[in-house]
């Protein structure tokens, strides 16, 4: 049996990692929802997030205004690509979008190459004090990670819900070309998504940074758990990406608790028995629209 | 007639091939050969079923393990250690298709690339007590030299993997050409009427997907034995994307596309990691760049101009022929 | 020309390789009510899609009042009046009546919803419901509301009345003619009592020929059209 406080703070590094994932994954899913792309780039605005992380907050020398750099200049990126490259490519194939996304992506990595060298670069845990519960000690980062997540997952429910915009994204998942035909110009929807995406994943990055190296190639070695989190929640679903990353998140995190090797492979097997019943995920939709 | 004229295409192919060999270094022949054996698979399920096939360094790791099981822990023949290789790729996907060839293709994408991730990691931490991990497992020394083809020697095992390449390829001209291909191109054109015709898409399908996986899990063993060597590293994620990079630059679904490509790409590499270094931003502007320019690739935007001008040149014995084949494109 | 509200001349439209529309003409004036009947695969449906700038044609001019249509965006083409009602019933199921009606709104810029309750009253009662939960004809209304927000110089309307109740039938006629005092009206249909109390001119479409076009008052009848069905 698994000691109980080594349980505690397992669950804890699961929720933390889960919040990452859903960061990353949400914008996945919102862009496949309403655009029917597979936008791989998106690995690519986490890693830009995490280097600016460190940059910024190597020369302002606090780490937030790090991450908050990071935010913004990959949702900028997101949308310097929408405009030049993801705009042209809507009305083809999904197959397009995901070729021509993991073109960017390889691309990027090369100029984080260029710009930053191939040496693992650490960033500084903005918080360092630690919370007792129960006798297990909690790094308090960890839990502002968590609470970020849910901020943002409150922040795009109320967006979704409340705004107009949001609604009319909404409706774009269900059915993109009668939001058209209303006369409402879905490319504006589509750029205000696909840069909340990548604001969201650069956003992943800089909170990730100080838990882990910053690597150009961090991004692809996230990449398969990403992908999890987006089939096991099912493409398109908001609510299932969110229930589906902190489950991907604890199972890695409780899985290398009892065999180390469990972390990769138990949510790969999880993956494999939730499509062998339902193809779609928990919550994707069964029909392929357009 | 039409047929006769692919097959001397083909065969034009490979004395290009030939001529390669006497101009360029052999190790560039051998990965180029290897390469494209590996490619093809990917360049049919894209080009015939639709499927994007992001995973398949996943059946390369397969076949080349396969291979190189055998030959450290088992025995010392190289052409059982390939046949093994052949048989772990057939076993692998027939396990792993039934499940994966029932979604959707945006779906089949993401799980396949998940699973070249998984078996990078299976290999080179799961299973890090038979792998070595990252060390690798090195055979050379282990593996036997054969009477007739030498596979230890770099010239011979050429001219095998020359061979192994020219049945692979023909193979899937048949295939191209028969009932099968058509129905493969039939269920990525519209799932239904597939069904309607009487003909069972998951069967299809399946068997595309053991097809492709197993000619890929043979350019791993390929690979395996030419190397003597092998190492997680070829099915590590930043690598998944390789067999995509090459069918998109060849030109997708075109019988040529996997040699045109290997032999640009495997050259681009050489090229770009001696004079600059950075291979990844070159690569990847260059996917963008073919895909918003109508991704055609090199292979699919010279085989209209190469027709028209083997057109032009029959002209003069066959003008109707000629006007009726360039019009069809 | 400036008071055609809709003028289409030698439209050719295919989906792919396979032709859809042969050199179609059809003209349809302000507060006209044109019905367009057809079989199925007739091509009255893409033909309304390539008005509407679903579809590009491959060759012909479309326009409004003037204005040439073709190459502008769908959303573009709604903006500037011609709403387009497809066929398939398909309100956001997942959003209330209340917010689809407000997608309108936004989309049209019209906040005054007073004409469309006045219209359905019913959606009053269902305003707060999920609109994957309503009835067809309540889709329909919900539909037809959500399009006559800013008041649109012309409708496209596709099948309005397929599979619906013919208490909820009556009902949309009365609509429609009340409509047709602000609007145009362009409506395929294939209940032809319906279509031929309503219409002031009928168009009859073909495998994607135009068949016949009957402006005569006392030809629009169920029984001279009947042979174009």
């Amino acid at each position: 049996m698994i000691d109980p406080q080594l349980l505690l703070s397992g669950v804890i590094f699961g929720l933390s990692m889960g919040s990452i994932f859903f960061l990353m994954a949400i914008g996945l899913s919102l862009c496949f929802g309403l655009m029917r792309i597979i936008s791989l780039d998106q690995l690519l605005y986490y890693a830009i997030g995490a280097y600016l992380t460190y940059t910024v907050s190597l020369l302002v020398g606090n780490v937030w205004i790090g991450v908050l750099a990071g935010v913004l200049v990959s949702g900028l990126t997101a949308y310097l690509i929408e405009r030049f490259v993801f705009l042209r490519i809507y009305a083809r194939d999904i197959t397009f979008s995901m070729i021509t996304s993991f073109g960017i992506l390889i691309g990027g990595i090369g100029v984080i190459k260029a710009i930053w060298g191939l040496v693992p670069r650490p960033v500084p845990v903005p918080i360092e004090a630690q919370l007792d519960i129960f006798g297990t000690e909690i790094p308090i980062y960890r839990l502002v990670v968590i609470v970020i997540a849910l901020m943002v997952y409150g922040g795009i429910w109320l967006f979704l819900n409340k705004t107009i915009i949001g609604k009319a994204i909404r409706a774009g998942i269900e059915d993109v070309e009668h939001v058209e035909g209303l006369g409402i110009n879905v490319y504006r929807l589509f750029t205000v998504t696909f840069v909340i995406a990548g604001a969201m994943s650069g956003l992943a990055g800089g909170l990730n940074a100080p838990l882990i190296m910053v690597d150009p190639n961090m991004g692809l070695e996230i990449l398969a758990f990403v992908f999890m989190v987006v089939i096991i929640g099912g493409l398109g679903s908001i609510k299932g990406t969110f229930i589906s990353a902190f489950l991907v998140g604890q199972v890695v995190s409780i899985g290398s608790l009892i065999y180390a090797p469990l972390a990769q492979m138990a949510p790969f097997a999880i993956m494999l028995l939730i499509l062998l019943v339902k193809p779609t995920g928990l919550y994707g939709s069964t029909m392929m629209k357009r | 007639m039409n047929v006769l004229r692919w097959w001397s295409g083909l065969l034009v192919a490979f004395a290009l091939l030939i001529l390669l060999r006497i101009f360029l270094p052999l190790p560039f022949n051998n990965e180029i050969i290897i390469f494209s054996v590996y490619v093809i698979g990917c360049n049919f399920l894209l080009g015939r079923v639709g499927f994007i096939s992001f995973g398949q360094p996943a059946y390369l790791a397969v076949g080349a393990y396969g291979t190189a099981f055998y030959l450290y822990y088992f025995g010392t023949n190289p052409y059982v250690g390939i046949l093994i290789g052949i048989l772990s790729g057939i076993v692998v996907s027939l396990i792993v298709g039934p499940l994966f060839v029932r979604l959707r293709s945006d779906y089949f994408a993401l799980v396949n690339m998940a699973l070249a991730v998984i078996i990078f990691f299976l290999m080179q931490k799961v299973l890090a007590d038979i792998t070595f991990g990252d060390n690798g497992l090195w055979f050379l020394t282990n593996v036997d030299s054969t009477p007739i083809l030498d596979l230890t020697r770099p010239d011979q095992f050429y001219i095998f993997a020359f061979l192994a390449a020219f049945a692979v390829w023909a193979f899937y001209k048949y295939l191209d050409d028969s009932i099968f291909g058509a129905c493969c191109l039939a269920t990525k054109m519209n799932d239904d009427k597939v069904r309607f015709l009487g003909y069972n898409n998951f069967h299809i399908r399946l068997a595309a997907f053991v097809i492709a996986n197993t000619t890929t899990a043979l350019a791993g063993s390929l690979y395996a034995v030419y190397l003597g060597f092998v190492s997680p590293e070829m099915t590590s994620p930043a690598r998944t994307a390789d067999p995509v990079v090459v069918t998109i630059l060849g030109g997708v679904g075109t019988l040529f596309g996997p040699i045109v490509g290997s032999v640009a790409y495997t050259g681009m590499k050489d090229l770009i990691s001696k004079y600059f270094g950075n291979w990844e931003l070159v690569i990847g502007i260059l996917l963008v760049f073919i895909m918003l320019a109508g991704e055609k690739g090199i292979w699919g935007s010279l085989e209209p101009l190469i027709k028209r001008w083997v057109f032009r040149q029959r002209e003069a014995e066959k003008p109707a022929a000629a006007d009726a084949g360039v019009k069809s494109r | 020309m400036s008071s055609q509200v809709l003028n289409v001349e030698g439209l050719n439209a295919s989906y792919g390789e396979s032709r859809v529309l042969f050199d179609i003409s059809i003209n349809v004036l302000d507060k006209q009510v044109v019905g367009c009947v057809g079989r199925n695969g007739a091509g009255k449906s893409t033909l309304l899609k390539s008005i509407a700038g679903f579809l590009r044609p491959r060759s012909g001019t479309i326009s409004s009042d003037g204005v040439d249509l073709v190459g502008r965006t769908a959303f573009g083409i709604a903006g500037m009046g011609i709403k387009y009602i497809p066929q398939d019933k398909k309100v956001f199921s997942d959003l209330t009546v209340r917010e689809n009606l407000e997608l309108g709104s936004y989309a049209s810029g019209d906040y005054n919803w007073e004409p469309v309750l006045e219209f359905f009253p019913k959606l009053k009662v269902l305003i707060d419901r999920k609109a994957g939960y309503l009835s067809g004809g309540e889709r329909q209304m919900l539909m037809i509301g959500r399009a006559i927000l800013g008041k649109p110089k012309l409708l496209l309307i596709d099948e309005p009345t397929e599979g619906l109740a013919p208490s909820i039938v009556s009902h949309l006629k009365d609509v429609f003619r009340e409509l047709s005092k602000s609007a145009a009206l362009v409506i395929v249909e294939q209940n032809l009592p319906m279509i031929c109390a309503i219409s002031d001119k009928i168009y009859a479409l073909n495998e994607g020929r135009l068949m016949a076009e009957i402006t005569e008052r006392d030809k629009i009848t169920p029984e001279f059209c009947e042979p174009y069905l």
